[in-house]
């Protein structure tokens, strides 16, 4: 991606421009050059930069940001943690805090905290879970997604509320799909409540796949997917494979719209080897 | 010089033949200036990325992180999943396909359920088209600036700072399949620049962006990613 170092490179001169234009004062050149080298994954030398001109500087109007830079490096550096969680919540503690460097140390105090508790800290989730509360919807929604990953599903529940709330209330088919699999994840129950408490009329709601192997009674595979995911697992084909399958006669979008259209069909194949595929769509 | 122009033939010719050369060096030039304004220079990487994808085929680089195996493909290697593939592929003689009103349902089944591999899977599949969507409207932002350095500096029109905010919440869920660092602070750092930016500022951008392509390069990544589609 090295389009957008370049790009960064020039943004970070571009935004302190109105600087370029009168006298570049010395803290001012000493963050460009800190910044500089966050792009460049120097965070050592950075981190260098940044404690310079916090101790030289300290009333500069970039000693406050340099704190959000500070929590950049140490967790780019790795290992460091706590130190980059404490440095993003310093930062987040300034009255003069801007709006958009908030809202990302807080999805990157929410990042961090999962990383504690994938490496066995579980008192790290409290980071996240405070977040599901929090007054702007992007942290809260990231707080929620990012606790439905955690292996520890009573843990993961507490994500519920506000996962279930996006499907509710949210317009955006991103996020929507996203609530849709962090739900499937940790309350597939829930999942159905909301989805079926929306109205949809009509239109298919849950596609299920059965498959046994012969001569077993339990499926060897079974999946009961809301049809918005449907349309997304079946899109994740690759182009190649689906080409295939068309040359054997199986397109398998196709079949899956034809069995929308017709509702209350069910596709079966039995292969060669005696197992059984079933398809449909209520 | 006009008298030995007209005491000297050689000459003459020669001083004919340079009239009609520069003659004609007017017309290319007027030629050039005409072709230069009909291109639309905001379109043209687009349209030259496309040139380059439609000559090839086949993909010459995979991004590893933003082109994830597929689900079919993924599919292969997992048994119980696998049966789904294969049946469907292996041969057509002894199968049969029917569309038919439903019999009993298999399986107790009435509430979702899917497993974490699939989940993983669509969650995969989704960053990828996120990704493409990440790009184009990236691609957007960077023309707004474009199109107002060209109109006499005015403060983008729908550049501004929550444009690039709402890029960066996006692209924190896209954290786990892309690098994290440098895409993210690109927005960070258009998320801090002032929407009254000055007509000279506009224009290093413009010249910034231009100089290194960036737009064709933003281009053939997203080509890249939209051929696995």
């Amino acid at each position: 991606m090295r389009i957008f170092t370049a790009i960064i490179g020039f943004l970070v001169v571009l935004s302190l421009g109105s600087g370029l234009q009168a006298q570049t004062t010395p803290d001012e050149a000493l963050f460009r050059d800190a910044k500089l080298l966050v792009y460049d994954k120097s965070w050592n030398a950075a981190l260098e930069k940044l404690a310079e001109l916090r101790e030289k500087y300290p009333d500069s109007p970039y000693a406050g940001q340099a704190l959000f830079y500070k929590g950049e490096c140490l967790s780019g550096l790795g290992g460091r943690e706590r130190d980059a969680l404490r440095a993003y919540k310093d930062y987040l503690r300034l009255p003069d805090a801007k709006a958009s460097l908030i809202e990302e140390s807080e999805g990157s105090i929410v990042d961090l905290a999962f990383e504690l508790y994938e490496k066995g800290d579980a008192s790290a989730l409290r980071d996240i879970e405070v977040r599901l509360g929090h007054d702007d919807k992007v942290v809260r929604y990231y707080a929620a997604y990012k606790l439905s990953l955690v292996s520890d599903k009573k843990a993961a529940a507490k994500a519920v509320p506000v996962l279930s709330r996006i499907i509710e209330t949210e317009k955006d088919p991103e996020l929507l799909d996203r609530a849709r699999i962090a739900l499937l994840r940790v309350s597939p129950e829930s999942l159905k409540s909301v989805e079926d408490r929306k109205p949809s009329p009509g239109s298919p709601r849950m596609l299920k796949i059965r498959i046994w192997n012969k001569g077993e009674k339990e499926p060897a595979f079974s999946l009961n997917i809301p049809w918005a995911l449907a349309d997304l697992a079946l899109g994740a084909m690759d182009e190649d494979d689906q080409a295939e399958l068309r040359k054997k006669g199986y397109d398998l979008n196709k079949i899956v719209n034809e069995l929308a259209k017709s509702k209350e069909s069910i596709l079966r194949i039995v292969g060669d080897d005696g197992s059984v595929i079933e398809i449909w769509i209520e | 010089m006009a008298e030995h122009l007209e005491k000297c033939p050689e000459c003459r010719a020669a001083a004919d033949e340079m009239r009609r050369v520069l003659a004609k060096t007017d017309v290319v030039k007027a030629e050039i200036r005409e072709a230069v304004t009909s291109v639309d220079w905001e379109k043209l990487p687009a349209v030259i990325a496309e040139r380059a994808f439609s000559a090839s085929r086949k993909p010459e680089r995979v991004l590893p992180a933003a082109r994830p195996r597929a689900w079919l493909s993924a599919l292969r290697m997992k048994p119980a999943l696998a049966g789904l593939a294969a049946g469907l592929v292996v041969g057509a003689a002894a199968m049969y396909f029917a569309l038919k009103a439903p019999g009993p349902r298999p399986g107790p089944g009435t509430g979702y359920f899917a497993s974490g591999e699939f989940l993983d899977k669509a969650e995969l599949e989704m960053a990828r088209r996120n990704t493409l969507d990440y790009l184009e409207k990236s691609q957007y932002v960077l023309l707004d600036v474009f199109e107002s350095a060209g109109e006499g500096g005015a403060a983008p029109t729908a550049f501004s700072s929550a444009q690039a905010r709402d890029l960066l919440s996006r692209k924190k869920y896209l954290n786990a399949q892309l690098e994290r660092d440098q895409i993210e602070m690109l927005f960070l750092e258009l998320s801090q620049i002032s929407e009254k930016m000055p007509a000279a500022e506009l224009h290093k951008i413009r010249g910034f962006v231009e100089e290194r392509q960036l737009l064709l390069k933003i281009n053939l990544v997203r080509k890249e990613l939209e051929r696995g589609i």
